[in-house]
């Protein structure tokens, strides 16, 4: 600590003072000018220039605009002439003629679409006619031979309308009409999650909470509640049973994990740390492998661990507890290694056997340490089961990236995307409660 | 009843005990004094067995303690209660629990491991607690209690024990003036009442002499008195701790007492400053 | 005493066997639920992996040992796919440096503006704490895929998923550090009028920097793991290669296998450079302030 130099002279002592201020001052200086110059190799290396090339922002709008719109599809199929009403033209989402919704009217080989802006769109057999408020009809026909016609000077077009000689397509922000050969589809945005309680093919659909809790029975062979509870649960497009099973699974790979890991590493730990290790080796030994089982790293674990085991909750939870015991290993022998030695000699003194020193002498003082790390763990492999089910095949981290890979569902991304920070910040709440609890109770 | 014989320990080159010798054939309380690092504290654990002797016999009613191992070992050890400076109770545990860590020694592993004590055992402890003073505070955590109360806890501990000896090092070393007192009281009446024998390490000369029957006085690892308070001088005590004629009694005093005791002793130093 | 105290000390009895027969039926019944709830998620996981536990533990070495014997016959290859993966490791680790510089930068901003006696906008302090909250929950895989699918693979939508989540975890960690810092010499630079900044900068960074670099240290570390992780998953990176070195399957092992021990190495290179700086700065050293 001190300063131990023969010349203690004070000009000595001011060149020093100096020495170091220089050095505080490159320093402040350098290590910004360092941060810098490495942001400006990353902006090569990175190839921030070329982003912007490679960002498509009409992803971004999609996305955007999915999370909080969906679009009900009226289409015609031009050979066969049949029109058919379906939420995001889904087959599970199709309205049949009973229950067509408000703004549409579908008549024999025609359609008749009230827009919310005032506007309308009639199909009539091959012709499609959309009244675009304060610009007029907007008149378009197809047929096999000459393909698709305008109403319009096709030289000079509004940018929300795009032709050419195999398709039509017109862009308003109420609606989105498309015309080919093949079909004709208008597109009708709404706002919200569609069909999120129950789909189109259940009696409860289109009935208020209130009409089927207290309401007349809506399906004669079932109570209302349970009926709609079923249905609700059996949800085809949002599968909210699967995505309740998903998050379980996830937590359970946590749960599984960490506390399967914590329970191999106490024993592991007390052969690490030095004041309880029979023998300097089996330290050593302990701690390498705590190095190595850490080194390993989940993503590696979970590869090696689904060759074996297939994919799936229990190879996750495994790749886990392998990658966590290394690390409560370090960590409870560091707890270990600090323990207070007085209050084992107190147990000892009494003719305690040595089970009963470790239970009274040692497990009381490290109990908090160790339930902080683990509850602290099990909230953070929460969030890595999300991540080692994408892998692995199992929990929400697969969903999520089966909704992501079909790039068309972006509501049902979102929908995860809430769930799972729910579930995180719900596992955060608990663990910090079971912390607070537990440490200040016992 | 106990017989030392040659007793020492060595920790690498330093002699921390050196022949200790000593015989006692009744339970008495016996005061053991001596300044820093004599090896007080290093004989206490020997006898106790948290620490191993180098060399030398330790004979209890008859039997050599120190060779004894395993299950023998941890009997005698339940025979022998211990009581330290820091009182070494487990901070985090309630104090009936705490008191019952004293039957450890003669319970089963597995039950204990779960906390599973006889009821009996239970309203022993209690009633210990309550004989020291302390029922009240039955249900605490140990840790919330003040140091006085803790070192009665810890007391209690050793009286569950149901031991032949009690001991303790420097049981009072870190408490002050009023619960120094109190603690020192409790293992004379423990002493007088239950007829158990007591050794204590003391700092304080006035303590020794005010509560125990003998003394014994050790410098360097060796024995350099042994006799009874009365033959206690000053001069002697100058001897024990090896000081000079500027030694003071009172620098070595923790206890309370009154007026009259407290002049006496100026008077006594104002002779030994002359 | 004691006389005084007959009727209460049978009380005390009383209750404090009371007292042991509920703290032993909540332990015996915590104690069941627990052990319950891990062999029947055992179960469960069990039932739903693909492989069963039991039928797979014998192969568990079968992969390992296919990629080091195979590794091991065309071991004179491996130094070129070391070299070869060597980039990909580069990029790996600049991922999460950048994450880490970036999110260690948001997390002091925030962390000062979530702390009490150095926030701006004293009200504002429970805001900035739920956004630190809501910035820790989000793992970084999910902003990884949503920014993989708007910007195109590569190590930007990597480097902003693991910025973000490093955002909350250090914030929440920094603002615990801020905390117990002293409010003196900020009193004192507010006395000699001081703004904001200067007081944060003059006052609070010297005393908690070594702290908060502490623990970027550590994030750091972890945050290797989590870019080689999203590499995995299309981010770029060592993790990508493995992917593709693994999905080769057979014959593409040794390519598999240098992969792994690059990543290995690295890994426990920068696991034991944190902890060895970390124990520096917390326990100081022999030689620190002599020299
Ligand atoms: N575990 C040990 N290792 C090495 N030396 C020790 C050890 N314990 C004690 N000693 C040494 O043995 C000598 C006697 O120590 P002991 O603790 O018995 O003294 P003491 O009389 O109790 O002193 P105090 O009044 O300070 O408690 C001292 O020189 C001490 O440094
Ligand atoms: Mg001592």
């Amino acid at each position: 600590m001190s300063f131990v130099s023969p010349s203690d002279d004070p000009r000595h002592m001011h060149n020093r003072a100096a020495a170091m201020i220089a050095r505080k001052r490159l320093l402040t200086f350098v290590a910004p000018l360092f941060v810098l110059g490495y942001f400006v190799y990353i902006f090569f290396a990175f190839d921030i220039m070329g982003l912007a090339e490679r960002a498509r922002l009409d992803n971004a709008v999609t996305l955007v605009s999915d999370t909080y719109s969906y679009k009900t599809v009226v289409e015609r199929n031009n050979r066969t002439g049949e029109i058919g009403v379906a939420v995001e033209g889904e087959r599970k989402g199709t309205y049949d003629a009973s229950n067509y919704p408000g703004w549409v009217t579908v008549g024999e080989d025609a359609a008749l679409i009230t827009l919310d802006d005032g506007g309308t769109i009639e199909i009539v057999g091959d012709i499609v006619r959309y009244d675009v408020p304060g610009f007029g009809v907007v008149e378009a026909t197809q047929n096999r031979t000459d393909g698709v016609k305008l109403n319009l000077d096709t030289a000079d077009l509004p940018d929300w309308i795009s032709y050419s000689k195999t398709r039509v397509t017109i862009t308003t922000d109420a609606a989105r009409l498309s015309l080919t050969k093949a079909r004709t589809e208008v597109f009708v945005y709404d706002f919200g999650w569609e069909l999120f309680w129950v789909t189109l093919d259940s009696p409860y659909s289109g009935h208020s909470l209130m009409e089927v809790l207290t309401g007349p029975q809506l399906d004669p062979t079932r109570p209302n509640i349970a009926g709609a509870w079923h249905d609700f649960w059996n949800n085809a497009i949002w599968r909210h049973g699967e995505t309740a099973w998903a998050l379980f699974e996830t937590i359970l790979m946590a749960f599984l994990g960490t506390f399967g890991a914590a329970i191999v590493a106490l024993p592991l730990a007390f052969m690490a740390a030095k004041n309880f290790a029979p023998f300097m080796a089996v330290r050593m030994l302990a701690r390498r492998l705590f190095d190595f089982l850490r080194g390993v790293d989940g993503l590696i674990w979970t590869i090696l661990l689904s060759r074996a085991f297939g994919p799936g909750p229990m190879t996750g939870a495994l790749a886990m507890l392998f990658t966590d015991t290394g690390s409560f290993g370090k960590l409870f022998s560091e707890a270990l290694e600090n323990v207070d030695s007085k209050q084992i000699e107190g147990i000892a003194s009494t003719g305690a056997k040595p089970m009963q020193r470790y239970r009274f002498g040692v497990i009381p003082q490290i109990v908090p340490v160790l339930l902080s790390q683990v509850l602290y763990f099990l909230e953070s492999n929460t969030r890595s089961a999300t991540i080692i089910g994408a892998i692995t095949g199992g929990g929400i981290g697969l969903l999520l990236t089966q909704a992501m890979i079909t790039q068309k569902d972006w509501e049902e991304v979102t929908y995860y995307i809430i769930l799972i920070i729910l579930m995180v910040m719900g596992m955060d709440t608990i663990s910090s409660w079971l912390r607070r609890k537990l440490i200040k109770g016992d | 009843m106990l017989e030392v014989k040659g007793l020492t320990k060595r920790f690498g080159g330093n002699i921390a005990v050196d022949n200790v010798s000593f015989t006692v054939d009744r339970p008495m309380m016996i005061g053991i004094i001596g300044r820093s690092g004599a090896g007080k504290s290093t004989f206490l654990r020997m006898m106790n067995r948290l620490t191993e002797a180098s060399e030398g016999v330790l004979a209890f009613e008859g039997r050599n303690v120190l060779p004894l191992v395993g299950k023998a070992k941890r009997e005698w050890q339940s025979t022998c209660a211990m009581i330290f400076q820091q009182f070494n109770l487990v901070p985090r545990m309630d104090v009936v629990s705490n008191v019952l860590h004293g039957t450890l020694g003669r319970r089963s592993t597995l039950a204990t491991m779960f906390n599973l004590y006889p009821e009996s055992d239970i309203h022993q402890a209690i009633d210990i607690l309550d004989r020291l003073g302390i029922a009240q505070h039955a249900e605490k955590r140990a840790e919330a209690l003040s140091g006085g109360q803790q070192q009665r806890v810890a007391i209690a501990r050793a009286l569950m024990q149901d031991p032949k000896v009690i001991l303790a090092d420097e049981p009072i070393a870190s408490l002050d003036p009023m619960n120094a007192q109190t603690v020192m009281e409790a293992l004379r009446r423990i002493h007088d009442e239950d007829g158990r024998m007591v050794i204590a390490n003391l700092h304080t000369l006035d303590t020794a002499r005010r509560y125990c029957d003998r003394i014994i006085g050790m410098r360097d690892g060796r024995v350099v008195f042994d006799g009874t308070p009365a033959q206690l001088t000053t001069g002697v005590a100058r001897d024990i701790y090896g000081a000079g004629a500027d030694f003071s009694e009172a620098a070595t005093s923790t206890e309370i007492r009154d007026h009259h005791d407290i002049e006496a002793a100026e008077i006594r130093n104002a002779e030994v400053a002359i | 005493m004691a006389d005084l105290s007959a009727a209460p000390l049978d009380a005390t009895r009383a209750h404090y066997l009371a007292l042991t027969r509920q703290r032993r039926l909540y332990g015996g019944i915590m104690l069941l639920v627990f052990v319950l709830l891990m062999a029947s998620g055992f179960g469960i996981a069990n039932d739903r992996n693909a492989g069963g536990f039991l039928p797979g533990l014998p192969h568990i070495f079968d992969f390992p040992a296919g990629v080091i014997s195979e590794a091991w016959t065309k071991r004179a290859n491996l130094p070129d796919h070391l070299r070869n993966a060597l980039p990909a490791l580069v990029e790996t680790i600049n991922i999460a440096a950048v994450a880490t510089l970036f999110g260690a930068f948001f997390a002091i901003l925030l962390s000062m503006f979530a702390t009490r006696g150095l926030a701006p906008w004293p009200r504002l302090i429970p805001v900035f704490r739920r956004i630190m909250d809501l910035m820790r929950a989000v793992p970084e895989i999910v902003i990884a895929l949503v920014l993989i699918f708007v910007l195109g693979g590569g190590p930007v939508p990597a480097a902003i998923a693991i910025a973000f989540h490093t955002v909350g975890a250090l914030g929440k960690l920094f603002s615990e550090v801020n905390e117990n810092a002293d409010q003196k010499p900020l009193e004192g630079l507010a006395s000699v009028g001081a703004i904001w900044p200067q007081r944060m900068l003059l006052g609070l960074v010297p005393q908690v920097a070594p702290n908060w670099f502490s623990y970027a240290l550590l994030r750091f570390e972890i945050n290797i793991r989590a870019s080689a992780i999203l590499g995995f998953v299309g981010a770029g990176g060592i993790g990508y290669e493995l992917k593709n070195a693994i999905s080769w399957g057979q014959g593409k092992f040794d390519e598999a296998a240098a992969v792994f021990i690059l990543l290995f190495l690295t890994i426990v290179f920068f696991d034991q450079l944190s902890s060895y700086v970390r124990n520096r700065l917390t326990y100081g050293s022999d030689k620190g302030a002599g020299k």
